[in-house]
């Protein structure tokens, strides 16, 4: 067996063989009776809201978060390759890691914090 | 170590169903009318640019870009509803004069430009990752590319995402001048002020029906304002609950004559 | 020219893929037999969720004192089965106002993703099948692990797409707040596996496994991050006390409000795949993955730690998970999002990273980064450094402990003098405790009139006591 992907590919396709089949069956075994409150949207039992102006904005509470996700997110891509080879990067490297850590992190984090950057709006 | 790389059949077939998906996915992403479609356009590119860098032997780049983008994209789907809204569309008025002209030219000249630049280039036989892969090992590689000669390039990426952080916190964080009522407050509040001590009404269960916009009926037979959303008030949504109450007189009459029956 | 001195210095050392890249060796195995145990790992998954979806409800309806599912089959085993029937004679409604391909493409993506994780999953090790001697594993990867959170990220877009696609309201909140999840959760998530990385120095799942046999278990070494780990992994399969993006009680059913029928199956399904998936890793990652648990594999020379009895194991290790996802369900109430975002950011991850400082400070020392003198506890060595860590962190933690406590102390007195007003509770002629902000005083001591006087000053806006007060005046 040459390519490690391929048995993962094999599984995916059985599963996504499966769900497909599954979902199409659904469509020609099960009951099509058309009525009109059941195309509607479901709001527990009241009437569907209209459609809201200017396409429907929603207020996002935690957007700074969101922001600070990506940021944080690639950071801590950083640290698995530095993790794997641990043993063969010896001390300067584990300096340099702490370094990046004070600064990209801990100081980051403690700034946010304290402006007050995950409370919501 | 530097004999040519023979592309195999596996990869080439990856590359010609993929690629034009890709390509078909980064139009999307240009000409969706809807802005939810774009964003999904975008994170099918970039699973794809994904799969191609597993495909060229670099599999922690290609899961990283799939890890970073999907979470990446998805903040920009959470911007797309939050500024642009959930259903908008692009409006296809041209608001600045001549402007479509312009971005064709200025796009022309572009092609052209890198048509001429990247004509010029050439490039060795590729050599492929594969030896590498099985002596250092991939990540190892890379983990002594980054923390070796890059070291400083790393430091300074430290930097420059810290100054991201802080930027969006300057530019985007309204500071409050006092701490927000937490549900502690609310509650002692509520108490302090005597009002509404066990909280607002809910709205009518009827017999034959139980939602958010009827409004209970108080002891006396009245409607109870209170137990319905103000929202729902303002759409002028409220029902009238007395259809529903006038079906349980009935069905309270029935059993009554059954049972004198 | 530092850097160049260390990487001259990186460049002399043997750089060495073998611990890197995966342990489990697949050349032996042709692609029908790959095809077989693929068709054989697909069968375990679909059968143990049957299982388990009966086992959830079982449990639960012990939990409350009810009987639970017990018409189908014997103890009821085949209900799963029958609620997969009768979903798929459902009709499968879809909602005028949503997007056709978005809507139907939504389910079928978030199924499919839950079956890439298993894949690299070491179910056991090598046993021989038709003759050929294979891992009881798909296949393995040098970034294994990582493979399984790309796919969780992938299949986030299916609830997000479906809460978007169904147009209408609550599934566009759920799909809002499932993204608020993984905001808090994905990143202290991640950390939580840097702490195995470092200590087994692969991301190949077989090579974790044949690291926790040489240094023993990772949820000893690694204990706060398997305790992260647990947190998050609750987060990413939408459970108790963490399904704020289906919530029943608030947003109907999140995501999937509007689905029905066999699209509705799938994402059911997809949900308990999920929580088998991260079973399955936290099993590997923490808990020896396959290996028989540690008074068992001394018996008759690891006889139990061989074969097909791996899987054994490995299931026993995964099935205690699922009991603890019922037992959380069974136990907890939901937690609001706000909560669970400030709980990721303001612990989970800033405590992650300084244990990650911790783990590497103490394998920095193993590594012999501070020297080599060593001393000798049960018959190990440890490096000397590893004292004087310890030691600092303990400290670090005693004067952290000691200031939180201060501080807390402090707010308490503060909001203790803040509104603090004596209220006499006879007052009014009846009885009545304090409301919040008031603080008793017996009737008869010395401050009952000054506090009477106080409420009549405040009595515009005071409480409900002082009314009756202000009325019996009146009287």
């Amino acid at each position: 067996m040459t390519n490690p992907y391929t048995p993962m590919l094999i599984l995916v396709a059985l599963g996504a063989g499966f769900v497909i089949f599954s979902v199409g069956l659904a469509q020609i075994v099960g009951p099509k009776r058309y009525n009109r409150a059941k195309a509607e949207a479901y709001e527990c039992g009241i009437q569907p809201s209209p459609q809201a102006a200017e396409g429907g904005r929603f207020p996002i509470k935690y957007y700074l978060t969101a922001m600070l996700f990506i940021i944080f997110d690639i950071e801590a891509v950083f640290l698995y390759p530095y993790a794997v080879a641990f043993d063969q990067l010896g001390l300067f490297t584990l300096l340099a890691m702490f370094l990046f850590l004070l600064n990209a992190f801990f100081i980051a984090d403690a700034y946010v914090w304290k402006r007050g950057g995950f409370e919501w709006d | 170590m530097t004999t040519p790389l023979e592309i195999g059949a596996g990869e080439t077939a990856l590359f010609w169903i993929l690629a034009p998906i890709s390509v078909i996915a980064a139009l999307g992403l240009l000409f969706a009318r809807k802005s939810v479609h774009a964003a999904l356009s975008m994170i099918v590119v970039m699973l794809i640019a994904g799969v191609f860098y597993i495909a060229n032997e670099a599999p922690f780049v290609g899961i990283i870009q799939i890890v970073v983008y999907s979470g990446a994209v998805m903040m920009l789907f959470l911007f797309v509803v939050m500024l642009v809204g959930r259903d908008a569309s692009d409006s296809l008025i041209e608001t600045i004069r001549g402007q479509r002209l312009a971005t064709v030219l200025v796009t022309l000249g572009l092609v052209a430009l890198l048509t001429v630049v990247v004509g010029q280039v050439t490039w060795g036989g590729a050599v492929g990752l594969a030896a590498t892969n099985t002596e250092t090992g991939n990540v190892t590689g890379l983990a002594y590319l980054i923390f070796g000669r890059y070291v400083w390039i790393f430091e300074v990426s430290a930097l420059l995402l810290i100054t991201a952080a802080v930027a969006s916190m300057v530019l985007a964080h309204r500071t409050r001048l006092a701490p927000p009522p937490n549900q502690r407050a609310w509650a002692a509040r509520r108490f302090r002020e005597g009002k509404h001590l066990a909280g607002l009404p809910a709205p009518g269960v009827y017999a034959r029906h139980n939602a958010v916009d009827t409004p209970a009926l108080l002891p006396d037979g009245s409607i109870s304002e209170l137990s319905v959303s103000r929202v729902l008030a303002a759409r002028s949504q409220v029902a009238s609950p007395e259809r529903f109450a006038d079906a349980q007189d009935e069905i309270e009459r029935e059993i009554e004559e059954g049972s004198e029956r | 020219m530092i850097a160049q001195v260390v990487s001259s210095g990186v460049t002399s050392l043997a750089l060495d893929g073998a611990r890197e890249n995966p342990l489990a060796d697949f050349s032996d195995t042709p692609l029908w037999l790959t095809a077989i145990k693929a068709v054989g790992i697909f069968a375990y998954l679909l059968i143990q969720v049957l299982l388990v979806i009966w086992f959830e409800r079982r449990v639960i309806g012990r939990m409350q004192q009810r009987p639970g599912p017990n018409r189908n089959g014997p103890f009821g085993l085949l209900q799963s089965l029958a609620d997969g029937v009768k979903s798929m004679l459902k009709e499968d409604v879809r909602p005028k106002a949503s997007d056709a391909i978005v809507f139907t493409v939504a389910p079928i993506l978030f199924a499919s993703m839950a079956f890439v994780a298993f894949s690299i999953i070491p179910l056991g090790p090598d046993v021989s099948m038709f003759g050929y001697r294979t891992p009881l594993q798909l296949t393995d990867l040098p970034v294994a692990v990582l493979l399984v959170l790309a796919a969780a990220g992938v299949a986030a877009y299916g609830v997000i797409m479906a809460g978007w696609a169904s147009g209408s309201t609550y599934p566009m909140l759920g799909g809002l707040r499932s993204s608020a999840q993984i905001i808090s959760y994905e990143i202290a998530m991640g950390l939580s596996l840097v702490a195995v990385f470092l200590y087994a120095g692969s991301m190949s799942t077989s090579q974790i496994v044949a690291a926790q046999a040489e240094q023993g278990w990772f949820i000893i070494a690694a204990a706060f991050s398997f305790v992260v780990y647990v947190i998050t992994m609750v987060g990413e399969t939408n459970r108790l006390p963490f399904d704020l993006a289906e919530g029943e009680g608030e947003i109907v059913g999140g995501y999937f409000t509007e689905y029905s029928g066999m699209r509705f199956a799938m994402f059911f399904l997809a949900e308990y795949i999920n929580m088998f998936t991260v079973s399955a890793i936290a099993t590997t990652l923490f808990l020896g993955g396959w290996q028989a648990p540690p008074g068992i594999a001394a018996i008759n020379d690891g006889m139990f730690n061989e074969g097909w009895w791996g899987l054994l194991w490995f299931t026993l290790k995964m099935w205690l998970f699922m009991f603890l996802f019922v037992w959380l369900r069974g136990t907890l109430p939901r937690t609001r999002y706000d909560q669970f975002m400030k709980f990721g950011w303001k612990f989970l991850i800033p405590a992650s990273l300084v244990w990650i400082v911790l783990v590497a400070l103490v394998r920095g020392a193993d590594a012999g980064f501070f020297g080599d003198s060593t001393f000798g506890i049960l018959g190990r060595d440890f490096p000397v450094p590893v004292l004087f860590i310890l030691g600092a962190a303990l400290l670090l933690m005693i004067i952290g402990f000691t200031l939180w406590d201060r501080a807390a102390e402090r707010r308490r007195a503060e909001r203790r003098e803040e509104s603090v007003i004596d209220v006499d509770p006879f007052a009014g002629g009846y009885p009545v405790p304090p409301l919040p902000g008031q603080r008793l005083v017996e009737p008869g001591s010395a401050r009952v009139g000054r506090t009477q006087t106080d409420i009549h000053t405040d009595a515009s806006g005071s409480g409900a006591a002082t009314a009756v007060v202000v009325s019996d005046k009146e009287d």
